[in-house]
């Protein structure tokens, strides 16, 4: 009796490992792609395959999608682990880690030159993926920014759309000023532990946090002294933010109808539609940097990149699929700009129909005519590979600078930190 | 005047216990409110019950296979309970019933491999699995839990409760130790057993990283890789997030009812 259990057990526990070991599986002619929001990302990627298919009937797309930091550290180990198996054949990196990734990985990434026409595209997003001359990246999505604005607050505190043209960040904070004085609404949500404000400063005028050769561009820089000035000045003016802390808190702040500005990226459009405060909203140009050379009204937070690995088996087919739709269809980036409220980095789609609509959210304003003149003008820089380092050791000093602290002795603390931490 | 600084104090520990009941309360009552408002609600911050539960499931199961990913997250979870006490609380038993300088040594081996971290042996085992072809396979998840340094500690020490006559009795009446240890030790020990399972159950079902890095697929993904990637994407729809939410929580709290008086036992080692 007990001799047939055991035997029973034994066989259950063995069918249980062979039905395991069956669900590897991969079909041929598939392209498998990583992307982190099947909302956006995603949904571009399928939108881009349907079209593709037309004309390539055996080609299926294979879409998994992860979160964007669970996506990061699943590659990196991927990556490190030195084996190919299960690594995809396209897949989506945030434009701030890029160079991480194709100088940490050499020979993962395909570079795509020659096979794709980069002077298509934005000069910037071309720019962040190049490494010796070689450009690895497919350039999707922007992260152009610009400050949209509640119109209707606006005009109450007597500023209409010219007045917030041409402006630079000392303008913008006596209009904040007078905006609160007059309607006590706060013009901006501030999160303390978020460092995106300095990074949009520092690129609106051609600096960032690394020189081209990706020393530390912190103690010495004037750009980054210039960019780190200006934001403190914003925030020593108590009166004109509100102070949040996280992301939910800061898109509350003025989903809810509080706050009265957001200057961000374009992908924010989204949220700020979801408010459901049709014709309240409008978008200006980025205030510049006061008295800086170079200094634009043009800058980026964000953005993201398709990349093909080199260890793919339909490596050929991705590129093909990638240099067809993402890299000259205009009809194409019509679509997921109208479906999704993505900006792609083509600088021919903005003579698409979708492109010069005008926006009735925007109280009739052609916004993405705007914004596709901001993007071919935002100042290309090198990201480097150690952004988030440095972004930790600026948003450590951001309560001391709102507190009225020594721009110096931030600068200082900034730079000594990111020494100790990128040695 | 006593009776008042009793009673002052007794008022000022109920304060910190409301206080702390609140704390551990909200995120729960937040969570529940969450799953019945949109996504624009609950990001102004509305903490009264709406009408959008039933939008926010649907759109949740149009969004997800939930169906798959349910029964993914269900099947490591009870598969590598089975085989972890299984295996571990075997060890346990031996480790304790068949003492030795060897086994301490290795038994000591075992308990420092405690304090390396998941992350530092991640990338050798993922070349492990992949040499073995397992990538993208619940194999490659619940081989390296199934011996659980942990467990088999927590079996160990519980074992020296477990009253040797017993096994001594057994032994004269002419059990052989695999008898022993199923039909002596099993049941006495029961209390032990619910509270690893609760505790095994509880860490299979949560298990992130290492899904994360095996799993390749959409339809292999679990509960928590779900929930983690909705809640992350440009314009989280905060109502999905947290129906999902509760979907992710009940099964760890049905586990723990159903077995809290044993679990409490069991931390405290009883034997009966």
């Amino acid at each position: 009796m007990n001799q047939m259990l055991i035997r029973a057990r034994k066989s259950v526990f063995l069918a249980t490992g062979i039905s395991l070991l069956a669900m590897t599986s991969a079909l041929a002619g598939e392209v498998t792609v990583w992307s982190w929001d099947p909302n956006f990302n995603g949904a571009t990627m399928k939108e881009a395959a349907a079209r593709y298919s037309a004309s390539h009937p055996d080609m299926t797309i294979n879409l998994v999608d992860f979160a964007k930091a669970d996506l990061e550290q699943k590659l990196q180990a991927q990556l490190a682990s030195g084996t190919t198996e299960g690594l995809p054949d396209i897949v989506l990196i945030e434009d701030y880690g890029a160079q991480k990734y194709l100088l940490s990985f050499p020979g993962a990434f395909e570079p795509l030159n020659g096979k794709i026409d980069y002077s298509g595209f934005a000069p910037y997003k071309v720019e962040l993926a190049t490494v010796d001359g070689n450009t690895y990246s497919m350039p999707f999505d922007s992260g152009v920014t610009g400050l949209f604005y509640r119109t209707d607050i606006l005009a109450e505190a007597g500023y209409s759309a010219a007045d917030l043209q041409d402006i630079d960040w000392d303008q913008f904070i006596e209009i904040a000023k007078v905006v609160k004085e007059k309607t006590g609404h706060p013009m901006l949500g501030v999160d303390l532990n978020d460092a995106g404000a300095l990074r949009i400063l520092l690129q609106s005028m051609g600096g960032w946090y690394f020189t081209a050769d990706g020393q530390p561009a912190i103690a010495g820089d004037a750009k980054f002294k210039a960019a780190l000035s200006t934001y403190a000045k914003l925030l020593q003016t108590k009166e004109i933010y509100k102070p949040v802390s996280g992301w939910t808190e800061y898109t509350g702040g003025f989903v809810s109808g509080e706050v009265a500005s957001v200057f961000t990226g374009v992908w924010m459009t989204a949220t700020i539609k979801a408010a459901n405060m049709s014709g309240q909203w409008g978008v200006a140009p980025l205030p510049k940097m006061p008295g800086v050379e170079g200094a634009t009204h043009a800058s980026n937070l964000g953005g993201s990149s398709w990349y093909v690995l080199s260890s793919s088996a339909e490596k050929d087919e991705a590129v093909d699929f990638l240099a067809e739709v993402w890299g000259k269809d205009v009809d194409f980036y019509q679509k997921i700009l109208v479906d999704q409220g993505a900006l792609g980095s083509l600088l021919a789609a903005r003579e698409g129909e979708a492109y010069k609509a005008n926006d009735a959210y925007f109280g009739g304003q052609a916004v993405w005519q705007s914004f596709s003149d901001w993007l071919a003008a935002v100042p290309a820089v090198n990201y480097g590979i150690f952004t988030n380092e440095v972004d930790a050791a600026v948003a450590a000093q951001l309560p001391a600078l709102a507190e009225g602290g020594s721009i110096d002795d931030a600068i200082a603390a900034i730079d000594a930190q990111v020494r100790a931490q990128i040695q | 005047m006593t009776r008042i600084f009793a009673q002052l104090r007794l008022g000022l520990v109920y304060g910190a216990l409301s206080l702390a009941a609140f704390v551990s309360i909200f995120p729960f009552f937040w969570m529940l409110v969450g799953t019945t408002n949109t996504a624009n609600d609950i990001i102004k911050g509305k903490v009264t019950f709406g009408s959008a539960l039933f939008d926010n499931i649907a759109n949740l199961f149009a969004q997800v296979d939930m169906l798959q990913v349910f029964w993914n997250s269900a099947f490591l979870a009870i598969v590598g309970t089975i085989l972890t006490l299984a295996i571990s609380s075997l060890a346990g038993y031996a480790f304790e019933m068949f003492p030795s300088k060897t086994r301490e040594r290795v038994f000591a081996v075992l308990l420092l491999t405690l304090s390396i971290p998941f992350a530092a042996i991640m990338v050798p085992l993922f070349v492990m699995m992949a040499k073995l072809t397992l990538i993208n396979t619940f194999t490659a998840i619940l081989l390296p839990s199934i011996a659980s340094v942990f467990i088999i500690f927590y079996f160990r020490q519980a074992t020296k409760a477990f009253p040797h006559e017993l096994r001594d009795a057994a032994k004269i009446d002419g059990l052989k130790e695999w008898q022993i240890f199923l039909y002596i030790y099993l049941p006495v020990m029961r209390s032990t057993y619910a509270a690893a399972i609760i505790i095994v159950f509880m860490a299979n079902w949560n298990n992130y990283l290492w899904p994360l890095i095996v799993l390749q697929t959409n339809d292999n993904k679990t509960l928590t890789l779900v929930v983690s990637s909705l809640a992350s994407s440009y314009y989280p729809d905060y109502g999905v997030v947290m129906v999902a939410t509760v979907l992710a929580t009940l099964p760890t709290i049905i586990v723990f009812f159903l077995l809290q008086r044993r679990f409490v036992e069991g931390l405290t080692g009883s034997v009966k």
